[in-house]
């Protein structure tokens, strides 16, 4: 029991620091006020549900789920060079909105609120499920870590820190933009992905923004521009959310209160330490 | 989602565009009212208040409590409710705004700092009050006018009215008043009216104060027409924005414009797409606006985002 739990528990801390490390792509790294990285990862999930569902093999539906995520980032990167600031945050947090009516009216695709049950399992055991979401993790973190080290990670920060100036240096900072945007989605699709198939049922719930402040708890608990961050984050902030859990005894109340939880943390972060655990640069 | 709890009934009577008129414009009303406050809070400390939501929520049920829970009168519940929305506002402002402005953060970290302010309300919406929708009784609530074509409700008629009062109020309040005109100041350049003696927490705090009573006003209106539930304020800030930024960012009066705008499109929109397509709607309008006339329907040329 105990056992299954602790699989379970990082399952989850694998998926979520996926999630946090390609959103520290664009937001940490490249400095783009992404909210919407939930849109991607629950486009990612329907993709590779409804491949699935339809005779697909997994993996080739893993990789579409990316690939499509990947192309509504593309979409997303292409005005960054008008849209700036608070309002790509508002458009790309609108993105979650839009998929979220998408899917809950789709109805002959989605199901709608009904939600898609029987998603294949990718391995019958949980252990192997964990060893797998263990070598995404560490695929995707070695990935981004390369990624950031090399004289394109340097640019896309220099985009954050100070675009004209990279300009003028003859860097087509739009491009970096939205390379680090088709990357950073690509990433949040096969995460989601990776959900789908691990609870085998999705609904448009994987929509709803309690999930976002999560993903943000870890990342500014973590910190900006910092991959350990993102690592250490998604599992602190996971751990704390099980506490509701074991302390609370009402079940109505875990739920609210574990987000209420999430939220002070936040709050309690950018207020008093604004850099997170291991951040590099301010948000 | 529940927008309106009317409207499936309304759309099988005959000939639906006079109601979908009618429906736009108690849905512009409702998101004006929303994007008043937020509007003015943006305007003036130039940060996105997404927090407005929270007081909207809270308001909501606090009305909710005093007026069925607790039993009080109309105006005791009113007024007791607008009062500790204004405090709410204001405790928001000081403990968590202020110091952070002290500081001087980014938007961004504005920005999600009043997101999460957000979620943490409707949470503890959730924790206290539970997932079932509330609904306020009220005796007068269901006077409805019937014309054959076009219906609507004592509260819906009321929160058109507010919101073409307000339009006409907050441009009074912006041009010709000493409060309207250090808000201005402090909008346009606020080292000069720091310099010109205008204190900016002093100014700040009326904005609060000025923006939770909208909101308290919102709240209430929204409670009384459709029902009360704790992502009503999520729901609404989200049109509440989006109305503000088609008005013209701005404009504070270009909030109520904006409202209007949206509330006439997504109801004119489901006259071809399921209604569950509004969010699209606007959210597809805000896009169009922000690429191409980011100033908004009001803002002047130099205005824009």
């Amino acid at each position: 029991m105990a056992f299954e739990y602790l699989i379970n528990f990082w399952i989850f801390a694998f998926m979520y620091i996926i999630l946090v490390v390609s959103l520290n792509l664009s937001m940490g790294f490249t400095g783009l006020i992404n909210l919407g990285h939930l849109a991607f990862w629950g486009v990612g999930a329907y993709t590779s549900a409804l491949l699935t569902l339809n005779g697909v093999p997994w993996y080739f539906a893993m990789l579409a789920a990316g690939i499509v995520a990947a192309f509504f980032g593309f979409i997303l990167a292409l005005p960054t060079s008008k849209i700036k600031g608070d309002y790509l945050a508002i458009v790309s947090l609108g993105l979650v909105f839009i998929m979220d009516s998408v899917v809950r009216n789709w109805t002959s695709l989605t199901r709608g609120a009904l939600g898609l049950p029987g998603i294949p399992r990718i391995t019958s055991s949980s252990i192997n499920f964990l060893v797998f979401s263990f070598i995404l993790a560490a695929v995707v973190y070695f990935f981004a870590y390369k990624l950031v080290s090399s004289k394109h990670g340097k640019i896309m920060q220099a985009v954050r820190d100070d675009e004209t100036a990279a300009k003028v240096l003859g860097k087509n900072t739009q491009l970096y933009k939205i390379m680090s945007l088709v990357i950073s989605t690509f990433m949040a699709g096969i995460a989601g992905s990776l959900f789908a198939h691990y609870i085998t049922f999705i609904d448009p719930t994987i929509f709803s923004p309690d999930i976002l402040i999560i993903v943000l708890s870890m990342l500014i608990v973590g910190g900006l521009a910092s991959l350990n961050g993102a690592v250490f984050g998604a599992i602190i902030v996971l751990a704390l959310s099980e506490l509701p859990r074991i302390i609370i005894v009402v079940p109505a109340l875990i739920g609210p209160i574990r987000d209420m939880t999430f939220a002070l943390l936040v709050l309690i972060v950018l207020i008093y330490k604004p850099r997170g655990l291991f951040g590099k640069v301010d948000l | 989602m529940v927008f309106d709890k009317y409207e499936s009934q309304r759309l099988r009577m005959g000939s639906i565009l006079p109601q979908l008129i009618v429906n736009g414009l108690i849905a512009g009303s409702i998101y004006a009212l929303v994007a008043s406050g937020f509007s003015l809070v943006y305007y003036v400390i130039k940060f996105l208040h997404f927090a407005h939501g929270a007081v909207l929520t809270i308001s909501a049920y606090l009305f909710f409590v005093f007026l069925n829970v607790l039993g009080m009168n109309f105006v005791l519940a009113l007024l007791l409710a607008i009062i500790l929305a204004i405090a709410l506002g204001l405790l928001i402002n000081f403990v968590v705004y202020k110091p952070l402005r002290k500081r001087k953060s980014s938007n961004v970290v504005l920005l999600i700092i009043s997101l999460t302010l957000l979620s943490f309300f409707t949470s503890f919406a959730l924790a206290v009050f539970g997932s079932s929708t509330k609904t306020i009784l009220l005796a007068q609530q269901n006077i409805i006018f019937d014309f054959g074509a076009i219906r609507f409700t004592i509260i819906q008629l009321a929160a058109f009215l507010l919101a073409i009062f307000l339009f006409f109020a907050l441009w009074f309040i912006m041009k010709k008043t000493k409060l309207g005109k250090s808000m201005r100041a402090l909008a346009d350049n606020k080292d000069v009216a720091q310099v010109v003696g205008i204190n900016p927490e002093k100014v700040y705090t009326y904005t609060f104060i000025i923006a939770s009573f909208l909101a308290a006003i919102a709240g209430i209106i929204i409670g009384l027409d459709q029902n009360v539930f704790p992502r009503l304020g999520f729901n609404f800030i989200v049109k509440g924005f989006i109305s503000s930024v088609v008005g013209g960012i701005s404009s504070v009066p270009g909030a109520i414009v904006g409202g209007f705008f949206i509330g006439l499109a997504e109801n004119l929109g489901i006259w071809v797409l399921p209604s569950g397509f509004k969010s699209v709607i606007s959210f597809t309008i805000l896009f169009i606006f922000l690429l191409f006339r980011p100033q908004g329907i009001l803002g002047g040329k130099k205005d824009g985002i």
